[in-house]
């Protein structure tokens, strides 16, 4: 390969160079970036130092994203990037690496949301209280336990507003918190709060210019 | 807030989470946020308690943890973003002459924006740390402050 990862190419703390009195070791080499794109799932493994193995991901479809508010994580589609902090390069390219934004397909959270609160997210039309009224003849529907359970639970409701917008698009913003080429995953979390303004307005500065 | 968020990813203590329903919901300007209690007998300062940078490095809000050698010297340079030199200075014997010569140490160490009111001259408790960067491997602990007249590369100071 050629790349290494010794301290012996560079200078001293002082400015001065290093001598090289020694040739490349096979402890200090590095490996190419893997550069995962979205695409058909395609992993290589790797054998590593101590006959570990890395799973290379050098194509991704999917991932396990979990909505840390609700406590629902669901395997869905990564549909492409949209924000890398590092470089704008891999947003075009689509390249997915730790904490690049991406969007993924809400199908799978809603499907999640329905089943514990019995509300459907994402209807544009219809209003709070025409929801409550779908939710009531559902529970006609359903066995008196998770009739309780979802009175229980509509009490303490709350859904971040942009995240709410999300759902009727039907694509929510995610941050992939996993190292894809070196566990062969995609996986993360759904964007909300704090974090969500502040790459919502990122993305918008950008597609501006 | 908007203060810390000054770079293109989001700042945040990763320890923290501001994805549970108790922050979403409170939506108070104040936040959660983490800090520790370094140990040795060091005092965290209150700005790190209740600032609200974001410092993975911070002995204090940061996740670094402080063993090892603990020194002190005094700031010779604070041109570094969020790191300091420190210059340490002894004595070295020369046992033909009986008699000692002047040396000195410079040692880089990270400094967390709980100090920034940190100036040349300082005297600076250093602690011990995982490896930074390249050549930062200390965390400022403690800061006295103190002035002096001249350069501060030109003070001999033991400690």
């Amino acid at each position: 390969m050629g790349i290494s990862r010794d301290s012996r190419h560079k200078r001293r703390k002082t400015g001065g160079r290093m001598p090289i009195h020694q040739k490349k070791r096979a402890f200090e080499k590095a490996r190419q970036p893997a550069m995962t794109k979205i695409g058909h799932k395609r992993v290589h493994i790797v054998r590593c130092r101590g006959g570990n193995h890395k799973y290379r991901a050098l194509r991704l479809d999917v991932g396990n994203f979990v909505w840390t508010s609700e406590n629902l994580a669901s395997k869905s589609r990564v549909l492409w990037v949209v924000y890398n902090a590092t470089n704008n390069e891999l947003v075009r390219t689509n390249t997915l690496t730790k904490n690049t934004i991406v969007e993924i397909d809400a199908t799978p959270f809603k499907a999640l949301y329905s089943k514990k609160y019995g509300i459907d997210l994402g209807k544009v039309k219809k209003e709070e209280t025409e929801q409550k009224k779908e939710q009531s003849e559902k529970a006609k529907k359903v066995w008196e336990e998770k009739k309780k359970k979802w009175e229980e639970l509509g009490k303490n409701l709350f859904i971040d507003p942009l995240v709410k917008e999300e759902f009727k698009v039907g694509r929510l913003l995610a941050c992939i918190s996993s190292r894809p080429g070196q566990s062969g995953r995609a996986d993360g979390y759904v964007l909300e709060g704090p974090e969500l303004e502040f790459y919502k307005k990122k993305i918008e500065k950008k597609s501006k210019q | 807030m908007a203060d810390v968020q000054t770079e293109r990813a989001f700042q945040k203590q990763e320890i923290v989470s501001l994805r549970t329903k108790k922050f979403l919901t409170k939506k108070t300007s104040t936040g959660v946020r983490y800090w520790k209690n370094v140990g040795l007998g060091f005092k965290t300062p209150k700005s790190a308690s209740e600032g609200a940078y974001i410092d993975k490095k911070c002995p204090f809000t940061g996740n670094v943890s402080i063993r090892g050698r603990i020194l002190r010297g005094m700031v010779v340079s604070t041109k570094m973003k969020n790191t300091v030199v420190i210059r340490r200075n002894y004595l070295h014997y020369i046992p033909k002459y009986s008699r000692f010569e002047k040396r000195h140490t410079n040692i880089s160490a990270h400094c967390s924006p709980a100090f920034d009111t940190i100036k040349e001259g300082d005297i600076v408790t250093i602690g011990q740390c995982r490896p930074l960067s390249k050549t930062v491997r200390f965390n400022v602990l403690k800061v006295q402050p103190n002035q002096i007249f001249g350069a501060a590369r030109k003070q001999f100071v033991l400690f």
